[in-house]
């Protein structure tokens, strides 16, 4: 399947979801572009903290948009593109969760990328990285169904009936896992000393971002 | 309390805003009278709060490339494997159609017989025409849906054409035995089990390194090869140039990092093996720092060894005093002199 000569890419980026996945179920696949640059973050950043691996996380973005586009007519107008590209992407973490060599895999710790000397002092760096990991830490402790559901709540923002939509349970349950998943990463963050164990995490500094 | 009991359950909604008006007016004036629920309440809040030590990661050029790749839309994004990695030319990946249309062509001894689409690369250099059963019974077409399991000393290590194989697993029941098990989609299940040095294993692993076009299953690929040739009594100088290639050419700074790992578990072989070819050359030029960290780290294991010659020791000492290197690279670098034995 190939782009129509008449739609542009520019444009694309005034045309609301539900616009753009109509053309792509019209066949065309030239929003393909443009949706992947409004949701390629969120997928991506949800497959790595749920699954801790970042090859995993590449993976599984990529094979999202292939099947947005594969399976662009079971997208109903009536649902939110972000609901549905989360439930492909949730749906494919735990197939890959299911199968026992990844397993092992998942608390491996891969340093990807270091950051210039000039960027961010030593240690300041070091000190980042271990409150990063201090978190993926009581991330990795909770059970898939609770990560999941706390972290398409906290990080993604999503409502309590868009992820029972995802998670394919009902709103109760949810709001059971997101409790479950809080009880349990205060206690584990509790661990780590000072007040509750957490105030000794130095709060992030306006406008700092980037990996490490 | 049972008042405080309740109330607790509701904190983690008050948190996501899922509370309506009424009951978050309640929870407020309750926290506001109860010292122990108002302590659970900051408790909440202050983990909440450290939550967002987890910075946002970006998502590395090369994932929109492959989609787009997929997608038939490769022209519509312009993103550049890093400078020094030459990579591979996989097999496209997600091609449904063409895969759909696929047929098993596993017929009269022919064990894969892959199109030729994509340009051919030759892993290590010795891959001959076919992987063909040797067994004495004629081979029978296969069904899609059919799943075959056979011993690696039974088929032929030749493999013909650029089959795409998927969906990899490895097995190794038996520690003690010496065998592995490597299962694969190709246009049936398949399973072949054997020893690590039958060259038909040693091959299949040396064709996922270089062919698997989804990251996780070479990782699992580099995994499984640490765990069944850092075995001495399996060493096997295919599966070195195999993983030196894949420090050299594969385009994931994760996979190379882990390749780098795997072949210091190897048994050494010397210093002027392809593995201290690949881990100087990672070090002179992979465009990760993590990498080229990871190649120094390698260099130190085989200069304790006492295997390191002058060239690995000048390339470590440049890289400890080349001003425009990454800081980390030049300490571990000049760490790594400070413990070489002259």
């Amino acid at each position: 399947m190939m782009p129509s000569k008449g739609t542009e890419p520019g444009p694309m980026k005034h045309l609301s979801d539900q616009e753009l996945m109509r053309i792509v179920q019209g066949g065309d696949y030239a929003p393909a572009s443009e949706i992947y640059d409004r949701y390629s973050g969120r997928i991506y950043n949800f497959a790595f903290r749920f699954l801790k691996n970042a090859e995993a996380a590449e993976d599984a973005t990529q094979e999202v948009f292939v099947k947005m586009l594969k399976y662009a007519n079971q997208f109903h107008g009536d649902a939110k593109l972000s609901t549905w590209l989360f439930s492909i992407t949730a749906n494919w973490c735990r197939d890959y969760l299911r199968k026992a060599d990844n397993k092992a895999k998942e608390t491996e710790e891969v340093l990807i990328s270091l950051p210039a000397p000039s960027e961010l002092a030593p240690d300041r760096t070091l000190e980042r990285r271990e409150n990063e990991q201090l978190v993926q830490k009581a991330l990795q402790a909770l059970t898939p169904e609770q990560r999941e559901a706390i972290l398409l709540s906290r990080y993604q923002g999503l409502s309590y009936a868009e992820i029972a939509q995802i998670a394919g349970c009902s709103e109760g349950a949810v709001k059971t896992r997101v409790f479950r998943a809080m009880e349990t990463l205060k206690k584990t963050l509790a661990g780590f000393g000072g007040r509750d164990g957490v105030g000794r995490v130095a709060p992030l500094e306006a406008g700092e971002r980037g990996v490490i | 309390m049972a008042e405080c009991s309740a109330l607790r359950e509701k904190l983690p909604l008050l948190l996501t805003e899922s509370l309506d008006a009424a009951q978050r007016e309640l929870t407020h004036q309750h926290i506001e009278n109860c010292v122990e629920c108002s302590d659970e309440w900051n408790a909440y809040r202050e983990t909440w709060r450290v939550m967002d030590e987890l910075p946002e990661l970006e998502v590395p050029a090369r994932v929109k490339a492959r989609f787009l790749e997929a997608a038939g839309l490769s022209g519509a994004a312009g993103s550049q494997p890093a400078d020094n990695v030459v990579p591979f030319h996989r097999r496209p990946s997600f091609k449904w159609i063409a895969q759909a249309a696929a047929v098993a062509v596993l017929v009269g001894g022919g064990f894969f017989a892959g199109n030729r689409t994509a340009p051919r690369i030759q892993p290590s250099g010795v891959f001959v025409n076919s992987i063909q059963d040797r067994g004495s019974s004629p081979i029978q077409p296969l069904s899609i849906a059919e799943t075959r399991v056979v011993d690696a000393n039974t088929i032929s290590p030749v493999i013909e054409g650029r089959p795409n194989i998927s969906n990899v697993t490895f097995t190794d029941a038996d520690a003690a035995d010496n065998r592995i098990g490597l299962s694969f989609d190709i246009t049936s299940r398949w399973t072949v089990n054997g020893n690590p040095k039958d060259k038909s294993m040693v091959r299949l692993l040396s064709y996922m390194l270089e062919n698997e076009s989804a990251i996780s299953p070479r990782s699992t690929t580099l995994d499984m090869v640490r765990q069944a040739y850092s075995n001495p009594a399996n060493a096997d100088p295919e599966i070195v140039s195999a993983l030196a290639k894949v420090l050299r050419n594969d385009e994931h700074e994760g996979v190379r990092l882990r390749a780098v790992d795997t072949l210091t578990h190897l048994p050494p072989s010397g210093s002027t093996s392809p593995t201290r070819d690949a881990l100087i050359d990672a070090l002179k030029s992979d465009p990760n720092p993590a990498v080229r960290i990871k190649a120094v780290e390698a260099l130190a294991i085989i200069a304790r060894s006492g295997t390191l010659d002058a060239e690995a020791v000048d390339t470590l000492r440049q890289k400890a005093s080349q001003n425009d290197e990454n800081l980390y690279v030049r300490m571990k670098a000049a760490e790594a002199l400070k413990n070489i034995k002259p």
